[in-house]
């Protein structure tokens, strides 16, 4: 008979383990378990449909249903799966019984941390997360003349950005100091908050959320600095793994809240993987356990699930995390660590920034490029580095998170060779400018 | 486990408080926090500088040895550059 893998999660992580299990095990069978009605679209582009930047929902589909059945992926909608039971190797389905398993790939994704006050059952709070729900409250904004964004976080700056493109006033608030602040550092984050400002959003720092306040439907949200009269709340917490299948069974996790995993995506049981926001990962620099990556870290975790549950090889490497994005009216990135994180560690570090330019000087378009560069004092090879500009940060980001996984030095950057060419690149290369001038400080 | 992710939880929430102080006053730039309360107290005044004090490999030990994946067997670290192919 041929061999069964369950995956439970449609997203980016489950589609992937599905997709490549197939591949490894082609007359193998496999079973996706989803409890929304879709499967295989992309989230993440659901703040910049709302925004108005991409023109419909529609565009966020990886491919039709049709197609994963034609490849032999079945994709059962609307289908929660209740509980595990590791030893009997079955999955208990909410009202349909139990359907056993060879091997079991959980892909649960994540739930937003729960804001944990009063009021969280009024209508008027927007999780974002489901591309049917989105496209209800896409049609909800047209009428909606104040907004409260709650935690600058990734998110969360996607969905100021998108509310005050869309000219709803907008409000972020945040119990810490500035945005992205868990992760970028305060000059890298300045000129996002001044185009912010100039968008009209408002931004409420160092203050608590209090309470959710209305009558059956939001009116204002109650923080320690007062009352934001408010038509929708966006909750934009941090990414909780979701391992209460897991947990439940006795899968074991770390201090991420995350499944612990190894290299080949096996969980604590035998015969049971796990990949996407469900787990953690070791950061490659420092070896920390970091859970809530990207979409893309979700889908290759995904594949290696996949195969390595079909029999095959494939082994997961630590990751260096680049990340970017457009916030405001600029893009900001980075990759491992910044200055603020470092601090926090107590990482010992020597530092270097510049501030140089994306294309040649005298080329219409060209636009200011900061790198910060962060380095190991001692053989001065990339531990971290943050950028802000309005062009040219992704692809810089890619480099970097390359140059910090090989132990590339702050010498070979500062000497590196570059592109020179007026539309594209700079005589200057402002990552060997940053290179140039900590170098100048040792 | 528990006590591990407790540990995780609160010792980045206010490391992370203390380093954000710490670099935004570096760059004149304001820090408005929330108040805190007795665990911010402990954590904020007491592990905090306490942990600053520590050596970095004594830190970075502590790290490794708590239980997670990074304990699990990952991928050697990818080889340092060995110059042309050719």
């Amino acid at each position: 008979m041929a061999p069964r893998a369950i995956v439970v999660g449609g997203g980016a992580g489950g589609i992937g383990a599905a997709g490549a299990y197939k591949g490894a095990q082609p007359d193998g069978e496999v079973i996706v378990f989803t409890e929304y009605e879709d499967a295989a679209y992309s989230p993440c582009g659901i703040p910049y449909v709302h925004g108005k930047e991409i023109p419909n929902f529609e565009a966020l589909f990886l491919a039709t249903k049709e197609a994963y059945a034609e490849q032999g992926i079945d994709i059962r909608y609307e289908t929660r799966v209740a509980s595990l039971d590791l030893e009997a190797a079955t999955v208990s389905l909410d009202g349909q019984g139990e359907v056993g398993y060879d091997r079991l790939i959980l892909a649960t994704g994540f739930e937003y941390a729960d804001p944990g006050v009063p009021g969280t059952d009024l209508d008027g709070l927007y999780y974002v997360k489901n591309i049917r729900r989105a496209m209800e409250w896409d049609k909800v904004l047209d009428d909606v003349k104040v907004a409260v964004v709650v935690e600058a976080t990734p998110l969360g700056l996607e969905m100021v950005t998108a509310l005050a493109h869309r000219g709803i006033e907008t409000h972020v608030i945040d119990h810490r100091p500035w945005a992205l602040s868990d992760l970028a550092d305060p000059e890298i984050v300045q000129p996002v908050e001044d185009s912010w400002t100039e968008m009209g959003v408002k931004m409420h720092y160092g203050v608590t959320l209090e309470a959710f306040v209305g009558d059956g439907r939001i009116r204002t949200v109650r923080t320690s600095a007062g009352e934001l009269p408010a038509d929708l709340a966006v909750i934009c917490t941090d990414k909780a793994p979701n391992t209460a299948l897991g947990t439940a069974a006795g899968l074991k996790t770390g201090p991420t809240g995350g499944f612990i995993v190894d290299n080949r995506m096996r969980t604590s049981a035998d015969g049971v993987f796990a990949c996407g926001d469900c787990v953690e990962v070791p950061l490659g620099v420092g070896n920390l356990p970091v859970q809530g990556l990207s979409g893309s870290h979700a889908y290759s975790q995904g594949k290696v699930a996949g195969i390595n549950a079909g029999g095959g090889r494939r082994e997961y490497q630590p990751v260096y995390v680049p990340w970017g994005m457009v916030a405001g009216l600029w893009m900001i990135g980075g990759v491992a660590y910044g200055e603020t994180v470092a601090e926090a560690l107590g990482i010992p570090y020597v530092m270097g920034t510049a501030q140089g330019i994306s294309r040649a000087r005298y080329y219409p378009g060209v636009k200011s490029l900061k790198v910060k560069l962060l380095a190991e004092p001692a053989s001065l090879r990339l531990i971290g580095a943050q950028m802000v500009g309005q062009e040219g940060i992704k692809e810089r980001a890619d480099f970097l998170a390359m140059a910090v996984k090989t132990g590339i030095t702050i010498e070979d950057l500062a000497y590196m060779e570059n592109v020179y060419s007026p539309p594209i690149g700079a005589l200057n290369e402002p990552i060997a400018l940053a290179a140039q001038n900590l170098l100048a400080t040792l | 486990m528990r006590f591990a992710r407790w540990l995780r939880v609160n010792s980045e929430h206010y490391l992370l408080m203390a380093a954000q102080r710490d670099v935004a006053t570096r760059y004149g730039q304001p820090c408005r926090q929330a108040r805190e309360g007795l665990k911010g107290w402990f954590f904020l005044r007491l592990f905090t500088p306490i942990y600053r004090r520590l050596p970095w490999r004594l830190r970075a030990f502590v790290l490794q040895s708590m239980p997670g994946s990074h304990r699990q067997t990952w991928a050697a670290r990818a080889r340092q550059p060995l110059g042309p192919a050719v």
